[in-house]
């Protein structure tokens, strides 16, 4: 899978610069989108793991959409900070639960807990490159 | 201003606990109560468009109420009894939101949005450096899907007004719904609860914790500005707004000068007021409507689209 990802230079968007992004919510990962290119270890397979999940209406990951803000692993227990393209998501329950069964279900993950954050707000700047082919392909001009 | 940290949600002061509680309590509501008005509409807004504009809106709210009520989650409250399960004379949401709209009466709709969306546009403001950071965080989302609900609004309220002067059938829906709107659409800027010495006992037991809670809601840091601030900031859109598509606004607030003063009298309030617990008889009905099926089929927690899986 990771042949599919982007390589990290391809991250041309980035959270707005005027913008203090506050912790409370969860340490929300510096650059966007994040991608795991530059995880390492059980990270590296949480990563991986969540590549395979497809968003519920495109045949697209939802690494590659941008959703996954970052992904720690502290004490066998994995955090995921995921966000939504949108706040009334119909499939949020759905998808959270997948991400986290996903997550844990890694194998040297113990537990997976998922934080749903919502800043920097997602928006179609955060698709990679993989991401806006897929969709291109899907017939979405993006 | 900022006073108080908010970042921990498990060690707030029972006064910190009581302002973060009634400041959410009345965003969500009225999101989440508007929304349920909104969707009335669907399948009768007058174009496909608008049909699929309002709906999409209601469900804008619906997420945002959402938001906000996840928030109250911090205190240990869930979906189920903050929605589902709750009194309804324990919702706080302005009279606004809750009223019905009169049959096919399209200017009502359109209307109410403006002065609603115009009113939340303000709010959230005030909310982008709240000394609760999941307020804050949560702010430039809901402020990014807004936007289009002020555009929506105001493309039809041109439209409706235009031409005709003051002779249209539209010009003429819009001037009565004006009318009928305009004191209820005053109560989003209601305060939370009576003030200490006030001496009706109405609102969320304000003299039992002892504290003015609106004025806690500022003094904590949780919103950078006042209702009143609010209330000038919104009379100085909405009324020459209104103005310029030859509208008579009822109470516009304006003093000589062309300055805004928001002095709501007792005189230009609905008897209800929904901030306080007072509703309209149309919020019972509401209520029953949207509890009705978690009551028929007896559940006992909101449904979700598919089974947790193995």
């Amino acid at each position: 899978m990771s042949s599919n990802r982007p390589e990290s230079t391809e991250t041309d968007a980035t959270p707005c610069a005027y913008t203090e992004y506050r912790s409370a919510d969860g340490d929300v990962a510096a650059e966007l989108p994040a991608t795991g290119a530059d995880a390492t270890g059980l990270e590296s397979d949480i990563w991986e793991a969540l590549y395979e999940i497809e968003d519920p209406e495109m045949p697209i990951s939802i690494v590659d959409l941008g959703l996954i803000y970052g992904v720690n692993v502290a004490e066998g227990v994995a955090t995921v900070d995921m966000t939504l393209t949108y706040s009334g998501c119909p499939a949020r329950e759905m998808l959270t639960e997948e991400v986290e069964e996903t997550a844990a279900a890694v194998e040297g993950v113990d537990d997976a807990e998922l934080r749903l954050v919502w800043n920097p707000p997602w928006t179609v700047d955060l698709v990679t490159e993989q991401g806006k082919e897929d969709l291109r392909e899907f017939g979405l001009s993006i | 201003m900022a006073t108080s940290d908010f970042s921990d949600p498990e060690n707030l002061s029972a006064r910190e606990r009581q302002a973060l509680e009634s400041l959410i309590k009345r965003l969500a509501d009225d999101e989440f109560v508007l929304a349920e008005r909104y969707t009335e509409w669907q399948v009768r807004a007058p174009t496909l468009e608008s049909d699929l504009a309002l709906a999409n809106n209601a469900q804008d709210e619906l997420g945002h109420a959402r938001l906000w009520y996840d928030v109250l989650g911090d205190l240990g409250y869930t979906e189920r009894e903050l929605v589902y399960e709750r009194d309804p004379a324990e919702f706080r949401h302005s009279t606004l939101v809750e009223l019905p709209f009169e049959e096919g009466d399209w200017a009502d709709a359109v209307l109410r949005s403006y002065l609603y969306d115009v009113a939340e546009e303000l709010r959230l403001e005030a909310l982008e450096d709240s000394s609760s950071p999941k307020i804050a965080n949560r702010v430039a989302k809901i402020q990014q899907e807004e936007g289009y609900h002020r555009e929506h609004a105001q493309n039809w309220l041109e439209r409706l007004a235009e031409g005709e002067s003051d002779s249209g059938e539209g010009h003429e829906r819009l001037q009565a719904a004006l009318d009928r709107l305009f004191p209820h659409a005053l109560t989003i800027f209601e305060p939370c609860a009576p003030p200490r010495d006030a001496s009706d006992a109405s609102g969320d037991e304000p003299r039992a914790a002892g504290s003015d809670i609106e004025a806690d809601i500022v003094d904590l840091g949780l919103r950078t500005a006042t209702l009143e601030e609010l209330g000038e900031e919104w009379l100085a859109i909405v009324v020459p707004y209104l103005e310029s598509l030859g509208l008579d606004v009822p109470e516009s607030g304006q003093t000589g000068d062309g300055e805004f003063e928001f002095e709501v009298t007792q005189e230009t309030l609905p008897d209800e007021r929904g901030r306080d617990g007072t509703h309209t008889d149309a919020w019972v009905d509401l209520y029953d409507d949207f509890t009705h099926t978690y009551r028929e089929l007896g559940r006992s927690e909101p449904t979700k689209i598919m089974e947790t899986p193995e």
